[in-house]
């Protein structure tokens, strides 16, 4: 049941977003179609969005927007700067980034948020949690990345990991 | 309001444009392919979200499939980037110049397969 509102509330919402059309019509169609879609979804389908965690999804993923936008500016004006450089100032290298063990979609989204800054790129996830990233510079990585891994930590496990 | 949103929207297209040329560059002027990846999958993908945002004020497409299309890119864009990194990395594409590599000890401990 949980599952089937989910997907309803997600998919009704997309819908509408696409035809960008506030009509009762609209709606109503909008409803019956993301209804179909979610009776046919499997029983089993790992549950993504869970409608009764919606208000800390709301606070918590504002705040992770944030901090993902302000990474990702800063990476992209260092990296603008790299290949703007007449002496193209690289430092390329692959280091350990530590996770440790989470929920597969907080990683996921973790990975993510570090793969989506310019100049950082997630290759691999081991067993125990590290995540391997290439890096333009590896140095401003390395400094930056265990503070920034606390920040998106903890928010993604008030959103998905309690 | 009209020119407000219009200067909005030509700073926007100047800024989408110009990450785009730097995503260009960086292709043309790193030396390999994960290096490239940075370039071509991030500032390029930057540069294709300006565009969006200045489009969607710009013309008549409503704005919200803007906002849909760019929520669909930036989920995406990560994880091909990604994924053509790894299978670069486990085809043994070699790195350029590399300072540091924790993931090749780490492949070279275990049994050389997946981690």
């Amino acid at each position: 049941m949980l599952l089937y509102l989910s997907s309803l509330l997600v998919l009704f919402v997309i819908y509408l977003m696409l035809t960008g059309n506030g009509s009762l019509s609209n709606l109503v169609l909008g409803l019956i179609v993301a209804a179909i879609i979610s009776l046919l979804m499997p029983k089993n389908t790992p549950m993504l969005v869970r409608i009764d965690r919606l208000p800390r999804y709301l606070w918590a993923g504002l705040q992770y927007a944030v901090v993902v936008i302000w990474d990702v500016i800063r990476g992209g004006i260092s990296t603008a700067r790299i290949v703007l450089d007449p002496k193209l100032p690289l430092k390329p290298g692959i280091v350990a980034i530590p996770y440790g063990k989470k929920s597969e979609l907080g990683s996921a989204f973790s990975a993510h948020a570090i793969t989506l800054s310019p100049g950082e790129l997630v290759i691999e996830i081991d067993s125990e949690g590290n995540m391997y990233t290439h890096a333009l510079n590896v140095d401003e990585t390395l400094a930056a990345a265990e503070a920034g891994q606390a920040k998106r930590t903890r928010l993604l496990d008030v959103m998905f990991d309690s | 309001m009209e020119t407000v949103q219009q200067i909005i929207a030509i700073v926007l297209l100047v800024l989408g444009t110009f990450l785009s040329l730097v995503g260009v560059i960086g292709f043309i002027r790193l030396p390999d392919v994960y290096t490239r990846l940075h370039a071509t999958g991030k500032v390029s993908v930057f540069g294709l979200v300006f565009l969006l945002i200045a489009a969607s004020i710009l013309t008549p497409l409503t704005a919200w499939k803007g906002i849909l299309l760019i929520f669909f890119v930036l989920l995406g864009s990560p994880a091909i980037s990604h994924s053509i990194a790894s299978a670069a990395y486990k085809a043994g594409v070699p790195l350029v110049n590399t300072k540091r590599d924790d993931l090749k000890s780490k492949l070279e401990r275990g049994s050389g397969k997946d981690v």
